[in-house]
Parts: C-alpha cells; structure tokens; sequence
C-alpha cells in the first residue's frame, strides 16, 4: 500500500474500494512501529484507531451517511486537547495530564469521520524552533535524522513528511506550524487569526496563536480547512468567515495577480545561498505564472522579533501560571511543603526555555518595566499591523522564504538565544498582524528542504491557496528517503 | 477630619451563570467542586465566554449609580498566584487603556453629602478557602470552586466618607438600590462585601481587606480610626499599608510585607475581545430601567400625600414597595402605605420573614376596606395579619375565625367601660383630675375586648362616664 | 543595563526557582539586551489597536450543569474539596 498519498487521493481510493479504511489504517499503524522509533514524531498513540477505521468502514458498507473525510489518519500535536488522551506538551509538568474534554477542532474531525492516529511531539509548550526543547526527547528530520525538523510543532511535520499519518493538525505562534512545514517539506498554513476555534489548545501566547493544518498537498490543506474553519460559541475570539468552500476555485491560478517581495525578508545577507537562490527562483515561477512581482519594503520588521518576544513571554508567563501542579500535573505529594514553596517546587519540571520565557514575562510588563519593554512591543505589533494593511492595499500576495536557512544538525543553533529568535524572522509578521500565510515545499537541495512562504490579507485563505496551488504547480520534488 | 473610602464587592446573583461560563451564578446549593467546568477551573485549552447579561446589569448598576459608561469596554489580567485562583489570575477590569471599565464618575446622594464613584468594574470572584486543622503544623489549606467565576460588580468610591455611620447609611442605600433594580440579592450571605481604607488629619491612607460583612466594616472602621488618632496624638507616624481585619481579635492587623512586592503585570485579556456599548443598547437599557427609589418615594409623597418618612421606607425596600403597588387605589394609598409601615414592618423584619410571608396585597387592601368601615379596628388588623402572614387564609376567613369583628355596639362597651371602672378605680380618679390620662382607661377597654372595641366610641362613652 | 539580581527576583515571583542561576539568568538577560532595539524606532504616533465585537455577540445567560464527575478526575481531590499545602 503507497502511504505516500493525498488525502484527496486517498478517499477516491477508499470510495473505488481500492483499499478499506482499515487497511490504510493498520498499515499506517505498522509505518508508525517500524520507523518512529527513530523519528520520534509521536509521544502517544490512538489505542482505538483500528476500532474507529472498522466502524468507518461498515458505516461505508451499509451505506449509511458518512462523513467527508473517509476515516483518513491524522495526528495531533500533543498541545491539543482530547478526552481520555495524556495531553502533555511535551512537558513533565503534564506528564499525567489527561484531558476532561476535547477540542473543538477535533470535534469538528470526528464529526466528519477522521480517524486520529496519534499526539505528536513539540518543543514544550510550543515555546521552540527546532522541537529540541521536547521534555521527552526531539523529533527527528525524516528527511535527514540528524537534522532538527523545525518547531515547534515539529512532530507534526515529521509525521506527516514520513508518511507516517495523512495530514496533521499543529499550532503556530511565531512560525510554529510553517518552519517545521519548510524544514520537512510538507505544506503548512498559518490561518486568519480567530478562522480556527483554539478551544482546546493550551494556550501559549493567546493573542496570536492559531491551529494550522499540516499536509502533503495544498488541496489537502484547502479540505482540512473546510472541516476545521469556522466561528464556534466556546470561543469568543473567532470570527464569522462567511463559510467558505476552500476547495472551489482552487485551481483558478495567479494571472494578473500583483506580488511583493518583502524586502526586510529577502536581503542576500540574511539568507543561506541555497535559500536565497530559491526564493528568486520562486520570483520567475510566479511570473511566469502571470503574476508581477515587486519589491516592498516593510521597514518595522526588523523590530518584529523583538516585540514578538516581548509579547509571547508576557502572555506565556501569565498562561502558564495555572500550572501549579495542584488541580493537576503530576504526583508529587504536598505533605511537609508550605504552598509557595510547593509551587516553586513543582515548577521546577519546566525545561530551561519554557523556564526563561517565563521569567522573561514577569520582566518586560513589570511595573518598572512595561513601558520600555511591553507596552513599545503592543505598538510596535500596531504599527506593523497599519504597515502590512497599507501594503495589501497594492499587492494580493506578499512572499519571502519561510526560513533563512535550511535544516541544521541538532545542538548547531541551540547555544545562542538571539541566533535561535531570529529564524522565526520571517514568520512573526504573519502572527504579529493575525493575516493567513503559507508554506509550501519548493525545493529540496543537498537532502534538506527548502520552503516558500505566501502572505494574503485577513479571511483571504481562499485566494492565498489559489497563489499556493499555482506555485505547487511549478515544483517537482523528490520523495522522503525514509 | 476622617476619610473613609470603600471597595465594595456584589455578587451579581439574578444572573442565571457566572460571568465567564454556563456554571450557575449562585452557588449556594451545591455540594463543594459540583458547580464547576474546564472553563472557570481554567483547564489547559480551555476559553473564557463573557455572559451578555453580566455587561448589561453592570451597565444598569453604572447608570442607577450616575456613572458615565464608555463607547467601549475590556478586560484585563490580574496575575497573582493564590490557591483560591484556578487559573493564577484574576479576569478583571481597569482603566488603563483609557476608560475601559464598565463605569465611573458617578455619586450616590448620602443625607446631605454627595458620595462620588470613583470607578465600577465587572470581575469574577475567586473559589473559597476553608482552613482544616487545629495547629499551624496541621494545617490544610482546603479548596472549593463553586464561586470561581461568579460574576461580581467592585464599585469604588472616593473617600468622600466622614464616618462609619454614614458607611452604614450608604451601604443601605446601595443595597436597596442594588436590589431594586434586580440585579443582585444583599440579603444572601456573602453576596456583598466591603473593603475599606482609613485616613485621618490629611494623613496617609490606609487599607483595610479581609472583611467578612458589613457589620464587621464598620466595626473595623471604628477600631481604625482609634488606632490612627491614638498614634496621631502621641506624634507617632501612620504608616501608609493594607491591614487585614482580625475577626477573632477585632482588631486590624499589618499584613506582611510581601504585599509591596506584588506585581500584577496587568495586560489586556486577548480571550475577549473589546465590546462596543453602543447608543441603542444604551438607550434601550435606561428605557427598561426600573423605577429609582428616589423616584418612587416622589411619586408616594406627591400624588398620594404620603409622609416623607413613610413613603421612605415602602420605596427603599423592594418587598414593601412590590405590596403597597398592588394594593392601593388612589383613595387608600395613604391608609395602605400607614398600614404597612406600622404593622406589617413590625412583624416582617427580616428578609428571610419577608419570603416566607404569606400576606398578599389583596391582604392589605380587604383589611384597609375593613377598618375603613368600621367592621374591625385598627388594632384587630393587626392581630389579623400576624396570622395572615403564617396560614395565608383569605381576610374574611381569619376575621371570622379569631373573631376579629369590631365592638360597635355601645351597650356592649359601656358594660366593658362599668367592668374596668370597678377594676381601675385609682385611674378613674386620675382621668378626672387630668383627662390627658383617660387613655390608660382606654386601653383598659381594648385590652379586655381583644382590641375589638371601637377606640372611638370607646373614649366617648368613658369621657361621658367620667363627667356624670 | 539589565541588573541581575532583579531578573532573580522577577524569577521568584514567577514561582521559578533558580537553582542554577547562572545559565538562565544570563540568557535571559541576553535576550532583554537584544530587545534594547525596541528604543531605535518611533513610536510616539502608535495606539494600540484591538479585536471588537457587540454586546449581541456574546454568550446567552443560561445555566447549563457540567459534569458532575469533573472534580473527580482532577488530582488532589479528597472528600468534597481540593487539597493544597498550608498557607502561611
């Protein structure tokens, strides 16, 4: 059986009885044995997986309403809530942690007949780059096994990349979804802020955060969206996005489409000559698709990671305060302790970065400090925001690579905190002004991918996967090694 | 020249959820941690929902209370780690960002003074903390979260007050203006509450948290004062703190030093987005408002020639109000509203009598017509209603039963009249000698006749017997 | 500058204890004096913009009872209520 598949492909192969959904099922399950010992893309695995694929299956057979995705596997990143699931964060201050409730995004799956393959691993509490920070060990590169993924949903990408589930859903808050996405070559976007319910996911950095959809192809991600998108009432912060069909139109291309470049995203300077020649690759195959392309300058962006920083620590500080392993945790008993020191006890589980962000969020809205560090970020993001708005006044789209650099061995990048910020450089934007963006795999050189990312304007995703699908068009790229 | 100012908490209990989640707002019949969801635990992933009717009760507060109310409204984060706090913060409001709390600038007339609101905000209450355990050693800090998101209005004042007993006269006020407009039970235990600060001789303030009820407050306030004008008049500096209110000890008591450190990093709640209160919402709320007190009592002394101090009380307390409405016509409102404020207020005193009474306002009205024509007297309507008030049994019903009918018949009253004159012959001489005393004699009568007898025709005929 | 002792502080109020100050301390103030570039850019024109919605938007005042099995699925929970080490 051909696990390197589409999920689109995939349910045309279910509905001509190609295969059962059982047997796509068991033998993504085998995959999952026989090489994520040493990938390490998954923390916990769906015990009923088959159970779920058989009764998918005779629902089929009877004929009775099935829902749209035809028991197709998924993963979940381990952030996301599920009932009766260990849901960790790649943390052993969750380690026992399991979920009373589910969901929204994966409630919305299991109406529609997904079958949940697993949670995969991030860096802990979605705070990371490269899943190095995994309180349970990183994720391999599928693609090279001494490479980082990407993060922090890098388990995500490294499962999907690996064949070793159809699509998977993770969360971006700085690029989490999108740099893994380029580092394993899988497609991965970034909604509108408020398009996807975050009821469910534990927050890190609230205001800006979204669940992505992880997938092979950008049609995959168009269905995904389909089934995920959409106001709910658990969550006050979504919007009403007009429900639209993601899928319709995709293929109606980018002629005549205007492109910026962004020139803050793109200077030589700042990206590896591998990246740097994809990106003006990826300029000529877009003009050759139609579109103009011109340069644009965004010039707040080199104070966007700074900002971001400031932000995320700031709401990450306050987001984790919760976990004062009293309600929940781990064991460890109370007796002898006095409450203060209990917490601080018990908080000594988190790792190191979740540890800084934490203390860096009790700094820069501090008292003393907030006006230089915090409330200078909030304006920085308002500014950017009017920067970008102004922008997606002349231009549909607007393009850089995803990352400056390609994959890098595991220990390379982790030693100096501002090396480590600023590869999110090009994915904050995307987060600080909530707009949809993507990524999409575009080359692979020397063995490790390279991905291109499009920017549209808010509750755009319709348009920003029609530029997407077009550049897919325009890429042949190799198959996984593994 | 004593400053008192107070922050003033009141659970929003009419609510049918807490200010965050479909929990029920009124915890009171729950069996500990049965009132609670993943949202008010604060569960990982989970999302605050803010209650639609929550904003609008506060907005009605913010109005009755004559505050301004802005275009827009947030909320913000409170970040303090205390057990009571499922989540490590408190989702509360603040004006920082501008005017961002649901209300402020407002006053509430006080006698003669005018009491400014400074701000009033909408929060959630935290769970509660009982202590287990006899000695420090032992101690267990237990936790229930049933309250944990209750919705909860702070309303804040200047320190405009001069007194504890003008608190005392405020806090009354605000509470039937509370309940009046619908929105919240002070009767309920724990429903409100008062933190208050101190200041005496311009000096610096100080805060006093941690007190359990209104009573306490003022007992507070006065152990305060004393303490600060003690160290006032040995020239000892007042430090500026918060205290806390030792219950057991009644006294106020400096709490630790830790509380400087407190940093709250407050930053906006990006879970709930800004809400607009637009005009029309506005509009349509002040239409709907129910009437003032202040304007009730207009409307009772005005149009029905009620005293002051009568129409005072029927409009200040809901219950009283709610049966003088359904009981009067425009030719017994003033009898109906005497009634109720020299009877009924005498047996119903509490509002937990005030809930369990029986006595309807067709009640008032039969007994009113009754006295007025002169089937049973004044004080018969009195011993009526106290078995109305238990058995709820229809007027005629209990006339007829305690046989309540009044004494007109003079041959009846004089027999009466001849029986007391035999039994009180020193008081028939001291009514002759001064005639202000005959009304010992009268009372005589309505004592021996159950009150049954007519006061009037009573008098008479005694007056008439004292002269022969 | 960024003063040391202070991040140890903030850390305490965070409830993190620093057994090894040294490593976390000094990244941490790494990453405060990268944010100085925050200073370089001009801000004075900026307001801080916001997500809105209406009062109609927002959720019904309805009770809906939850889960009565909720509490006991959480750890610490003993004979009705949830147990915490003592206060001071």
């Amino acid at each position: 059986m051909n696990l390197n598949t589409s999920i689109l492909k995939y349910i045309e192969d279910v509905k001509s009885g190609s295969f059962t959904v059982e047997e796509f099922t068991a033998a993504t399950l085998q995959r999952i044995k026989d090489i994520d010992g040493d990938i390490h893309a998954y923390l916990s695995l769906n015990d009923s997986a088959i159970n779920d694929a058989k009764l998918i299956d005779q629902k089929i057979s009877s004929g009775e309403k099935i829902g749209q995705c035809y028991g197709f596997p998924i993963s979940i990143k381990d952030n996301i809530c599920i009932t009766g699931t260990k849901t960790t964060c790649a943390s052993k201050m969750l380690e026992n942690f399991v979920a009373p409730y589910t969901a929204t995004v994966v409630n919305r799956l299991h109406a529609e007949d997904a079958v949940i393959t697993g949670k995969t691993n991030l860096d802990e509490f979605a705070m990371g780059l490269t899943t190095e920070f995994s309180a349970f060990g990183p994720t391999k590169n599928p693609w090279n096994l001494d490479y980082v993924p990407g993060g922090s949903s890098g388990g995500s990408a490294a499962s999907v990349a690996a064949n070793e589930c159809l699509a998977s859903l993770g969360s971006d808050t700085g690029g989490s979804v999108r740099n893994p996405a380029s580092f394993c070559s899988v497609v991965g976007l970034k909604p509108t802020y408020g398009l996807i319910s975050r009821y469910g996911l534990i927050s890190y950095a609230n205001s800006i955060e979204q669940i992505g959809p992880m997938t092979k192809t950008v049609k995959d991600s168009a269905f995904l969206l389909n089934i995920i998108a959409g106001q709910d009432a658990n969550d006050d912060t979504t919007i009403d996005s007009n429900n639209q069909n993601y899928l319709e139109n995709i293929e109606d291309g980018i002629e005549g489409k205007k492109i910026g470049i962004i020139k803050e995203m793109t200077t030589s300077d700042g990206l590896s000559s591998e990246v740097s020649t994809a990106t003006k690759d990826t300029i000529h195959d877009f003009e050759s698709l139609g579109a103009s392309c011109e340069e644009i300058s965004l010039p707040t962006i080199p104070y966007t990671i700074a900002a971001y920083y400031t932000i995320t620590s700031t709401e990450a500080g306050s987001n984790l305060a919760r976990y004062d392993n009293i309600r929940y945790g781990y064991e460890l008993e109370s007796e002898g302790y006095e409450y203060n020191s209990y917490i601080s006890k018990s908080r000594t589980k988190f790792g190191p970065e979740v540890t800084r962000r934490i203390i860096l969020g009790g700094f820069v809205p501090s008292a003393g400090h907030a006006g230089k560090y915090f409330l200078k970020s909030l304006k920085v993001k308002s500014k950017l925001i009017s920067e970008v708005n102004n922008a997606f006044k002349k231009f549909d789209y607007m393009i850089s690579p995803t990352a400056p650099v390609q994959p890098f061995k595991f220990g390379e990048k982790i030693d100096d905190p501002v090396t480590l910020m600023l590869l999110d450089y090009n994915t904050v934007t995307a987060n600080l002004t909530g707009k949809p963006a993507i990524s999409v795999p575009y080359r692979v050189v020397n063995g490790l991918p390279i991905g291109m990312q499009i920017m549209a304007n808010s509750l755009k995703e319709k348009s920003l996967l029609q530029a997407a699908y077009a550049l897919e068009s325009k890429t042949t790229l190799p198959e996984v090694p593994l | 020249m004593t400053k008192i100012g107070l922050e003033i908490h009141c659970q929003l209990t009419k609510l049918k959820s807490k200010l965050f989640c479909s929990c029920k707002a009124n915890y009171r019949e729950f069996e500990p941690n049965h009132n609670i969801c993943p949202v008010c635990m604060g569960l990982p992933g989970s999302l605050p929902r803010l209650n639609q009717k929550a904003v609008e009760s506060a907005t009605r507060i913010a109005m009755a209370l004559s505050c301004e109310t802005p275009e827009k409204i947030a909320f913000f984060r409170k970040n303090y780690f205390y057990p009571d706090l499922p989540k490590n913060f408190q989702i509360t409001q603040l004006n920082v960002y501008g005017d961002t709390s649901i209300g402020g600038e407002g006053y509430v007339n006080v006698e003669d003074k005018k009491i400014k609101i400074r701000r009033i905000q909408l929060e959630e209450d935290p769970g509660r903390i009982i202590y287990e355990g006899a000695s420090e050693r032992t101690k267990i800090t237990l936790i229930d979260y049933n309250r944990a998101g209750t919705p909860l209005v702070e309303i804040v004042t200047d320190p405009d007050f001069e007194s504890p007993r003008q608190v005392r006269v405020f806090l009354n006020i605000l509470s039937d203006l509370l309940e009046n407009l619908g929105v919240a039970e002070p009767g309920l235990e724990g429903a409100m509450r008062a933190d208050g600060n101190v200041s005496i001789e311009g000096g610096k303030k100080v805060e006093i948290k941690n007190i359990g009820s209104f009573h306490d407050l003022e007992k507070a306030l006065h152990f305060e004062i004393t303490r600060q004008q003690s160290l006032f008049e040995r020239d000892i500096e007042i430090v500026q703190e918060t205290r806390h209110w030792d219950d057991k000890r009644k006294i106020t008591v400096s709490s630790r030093s830790k509380e400087k450190d407190q940093d709250y990093r407050y930053f906006l709640e990006n879970d709930i987005p800004w809400i607009k209160l637009d005009q029309g919402m506005l509009d349509g709320l002040k239409k709907n408002m129910p009437e003032s007190i202040s304007s009730k009592k207009e409307r009772y002394v005005e149009k029905y020639d009620i005293a002051s101090q009568v129409a005072e009380i029927i409009a200040s307390d809901k219950y009283y109000s709610n049966l003088f409405e359904n009981a009067y016509s425009d030719s017994n409102a003033k009898d109906i509203a005497n009634l109720i404020t020299t009877d009924v207020i005498g047996f119903i005193d509490t509002k937990e009598k005030q809930q369990n009474s029986k006595i309807t306002s067709r009640h008032l009205s039969e007994l009113i017509d009754a006295i007025n024509s002169k089937t049973i007297t004044r004080n018969s309507a009195k011993v009526a209603l106290q078995e109305i008030m238990k058995s709820g049994k229809g007027t005629r019903e209990v006339l007829e039963e305690l046989d309540l009918g009044q004494v007109s018949d003079s041959s009846e009253i004089e027999n009466i009249i001849s029986q007391i004159f035999e039994e009180e012959k020193q008081a028939v001489i001291d009514a002759k000698e001064r005639p202000e005393t005959v009304n010992f004699l009268v009372g005589k009568v309505m004592q021996k006749t159950k009150g049954k007898a007519d006061p009037v025709k009573t008098l008479e005929l005694i007056k008439s017997k004292l002269l022969s | 500058m960024v003063d040391e002792d202070e991040i140890i502080r903030v850390a305490e109020l965070m409830k993190i204890n620093l057994d090894d100050h040294g490593e976390h301390v000094s990244r941490v103030k790494k990453m405060l004096e990268y944010f100085d570039i925050l200073d370089q850019i001009d801000l004075s024109s900026e307001e801080i913009t916001s997500q809105e919605k209406s009062l109609t938007e927002l959720r019904k005042d309805e009770f809906i009872p939850n889960d009565k099995k909720l509490i006991e699925s959480l750890k610490n929970f003993r004979e009705h209520y949830v147990r915490a080490p003592k206060m001071n």
